[in-house]
């Protein structure tokens, strides 16, 4: 259970304050899939920094397993999200020059994994992602589609609690797009894994168990919430 | 995240950028090959050196001078001893070694011989032609090895000469070997004499020994050379009777076997004379080419110097250009020691990558080079350049050293930087 609870967030000084989040309150249960919706320059992307530790509020609490992971030493929260939590972004950010193998191992190298055990979860997150004849592959060759299906692959090889998707098929044309959705919620559903997906395309919030409709920094609705 | 694991990544990262990798390592590159280099040239210089000095002296033999008075050129006029001295005028004199002093060295326990540095002035040498030819006459020593193109030492004793090759042609000898057994004469002036028309008497000598040009001779000996009881004769007929007599700048003494040559040099030193064992006179060569190797090393640390800014230059573009990834690797959970620990390594891998192509170049330069210079430099098969692979050792890892320091301040922006920025799309 993730509860997030009266979270604010500004930026610059004084005179040009810019709320990027105001008082933002809410529960995700285990296992659901979330949409975060809302223009550009809502506070949705600041919303997700924030529920995964790389963003601090002024105030507020995000509470995961009971632990508020705001409170947390940075060396506690780097821990955290390494063993915990993974991220797809809309640029991908795979390593163009690296191999598709040296790519998903990564999260694990992170978390410490010995590299005797890394192979056989590697070799099931690209399968899992359709790479797996890819794995000698620089990850430059691959097209944008097989770029974030690597991109999920290396989101779940560690086996994460939580799932963070920042416009995961923003780059995406609908084909390739579909796939990639079809990927998070497949992995979201038989793993009981919690997925937040922060978007602006209402096709894909719909798919999703939970829509949060942000708006200027304020939650505008919350649809879905049993 | 594993030590193990930032190293390889760091080094997969350097591959990635191959010529910019390369480029910068050059540059700590030059550093190590001057100075693994100049640290060769020393050791060769060195060893060169202790080579000269156990050839040229023994390790028995003291030279020992008499003290000069330390004020010397005094404005004040002296007052007269019964000192011998030269004396050069405006009050600088030099003070020789009189046979009362020579008794009384030669008294002290451990004190095998004594041989008085006899100064003698031959007016000429002549041979088979006739041909006459001014020449330095020198007192065989002991300890000094000489190398021969014909001939040896034994017989020098009895009338013997050993004579340098430079003299085998001006004097009318087909070879070093035709001279062996020939009568040579040395003209030398009866100093008593009136030095406006002086009686000059001719010494016949047999040749012994016809020496070249040692390679690991410090003084080589390009006149003649006497045993000590021939140049006495002729050193009496050269000074007999005038103030030098019976006076010498300096004398030879040859300690015992089984005793330590430096405690005689202090006994000797504490009688008020000047003594210094062969091997004191020879470390000042030491002290020459520990000067030079330390200017060589300075060139080489200036060369490290500069490739430190390139090094902090190439890491800092290499952290902007990995913005992404750096911001990733944070969002992943990488903690920011790991990140700035991946960057120092890559500067490490930089500096180990540079240093080893300096001192491999450096190596193979300074073996090929080696015989060549021996050759140019007329040493026969000596080392110049001597590699020790213990010193080679230290300065790549002393230039590893230098890079991850240089790498610290890149590493440190790395480390600082903010995920959420460095993940921004647009």
């Amino acid at each position: 259970m993730i509860e997030v609870k009266h979270i604010t967030k500004t930026y610059g000084k004084k005179d040009s304050v810019f709320v990027a989040l105001s008082d933002i309150s809410f529960v995700i249960p285990d296992g659901a899939s979330v949409a975060i919706l809302g223009k550009s320059g809502s506070g949705k992307s600041t919303l997700m920094h924030t529920m995964s530790g790389l963003d601090h509020p002024e105030t507020g609490e995000v509470i995961i397993d009971g632990q508020n992971i705001l409170a947390l030493s940075q060396k506690e929260i780097d821990k955290f999200r390494s063993h915990k939590m993974s991220f797809i972004f809309q640029s991908f950010f795979v390593q163009a020059k690296e191999t598709c193998y040296d790519n998903v191992s990564l999260p694990l190298e992170i978390a410490g994994v010995a590299p005797s055990r890394r192979r056989s979860k590697i070799e099931a997150a690209l399968t899992a992602v359709e790479l797996i004849d890819k794995k000698k592959s620089k990850a430059r060759t691959l097209s944008g589609g097989q770029k974030q299906r690597l991109a999920v692959a290396r989101a779940i090889v560690n086996s994460p609690q939580i799932l963070f998707a920042d416009e995961p098929t923003g780059n995406l044309d609908s084909v390739t797009g579909a796939v990639v959705e079809d990927l998070l919620f497949n992995y979201n559903k038989q793993n009981k894994i919690t997925l937040i997906v922060v978007t602006h395309d209402p096709d894909l919030a719909n798919r999703c168990d939970i829509q949060i409709h942000i708006k200027d920094g304020k939650i505008e609705s919350i649809e879905g919430l049993k | 995240m594993k030590i193990r694991d930032i190293a390889i990544r760091a080094g997969r990262s350097l591959r990635q950028a191959k010529a910019r990798t390369l480029l910068t390592s050059l540059a700590i590159g030059v550093g190590a090959f001057t100075i693994v280099l100049s640290l060769a040239v020393g050791a060769g210089g060195r060893t060169y050196v202790s080579n000269i000095i156990s050839s040229n002296t023994n390790i028995h033999e003291i030279i020992v001078q008499p003290k000069q008075d330390k004020i010397n050129g005094a404005a004040k006029p002296q007052k007269y001893t019964d000192d011998a001295v030269i004396d050069y005028g405006a009050g600088y004199t030099m003070k020789l070694l009189k046979q009362s002093d020579l008794d009384k060295i030669s008294k002290i326990s451990g004190v095998k011989s004594i041989t008085p540095d006899y100064i003698v002035t031959a007016k000429y040498i002549t041979g088979i032609n006739n041909e006459k030819y001014r020449v330095g006459v020198t007192t065989i020593l002991e300890g000094l090895k000489l190398e021969f193109e014909a001939g040896s030492k034994d017989g020098v004793e009895n009338g013997g000469i050993i004579i340098s090759d430079r003299y085998v042609s001006v004097l009318g000898y087909k070879n070093a070997t035709d001279m062996i057994g020939k009568n040579i004469q040395i003209a030398v002036e009866k100093g008593s004499d009136s030095p406006l028309n002086p009686e000059t008497k001719l010494f016949e000598f047999k040749v012994v020994g016809v020496t070249k040009k040692s390679a690991m001779a410090i003084m080589p000996s390009n006149g003649v050379q006497l045993a000590p009881s021939e140049m006495e004769k002729l050193f009496n007929y050269n000074q007999g009777g005038t103030s030098l007599a019976n006076s010498y700048p300096d004398v030879v003494v040859i300690t015992d076997d089984n005793v330590n040559s430096k405690d005689i040099k202090n006994i000797i030193n504490d009688m008020g004379y000047d003594a210094q064992t062969a091997e004191d006179l020879m470390s000042f060569i030491f002290q020459f080419i520990n000067v030079l190797q330390g200017i060589l090393i300075g060139f080489g640390a200036l060369a490290v110097l500069t490739s430190v800014f390139g090094i902090i230059n190439t890491q800092y573009i290499s952290v902007l250009e990995r913005t992404q990834q750096i911001g990733l690797m944070k969002a992943l959970g990488m903690r920011r020691r790991d990140i700035g620990r991946l960057f120092k390594l890559e500067a490490a891998w930089i500096g180990l990558l540079g240093g080893s192509i300096g001192a491999g170049l450096a190596v193979i330069g300074g073996m090929i080079a080696n015989p060549h210079i021996s050759k140019w430099l007329g040493i026969g098969n000596i080392s110049l350049i001597i590699f020790e692979p213990l010193s080679v050792t230290i300065v790549i890892i002393g230039l590893v050293i230098v890079s991850v320091t240089s790498g610290i301040l890149p590493a440190r922006k790395a480390a600082k930087l903010d995920p959420i920025e460095a993940l921004r799309t647009e």
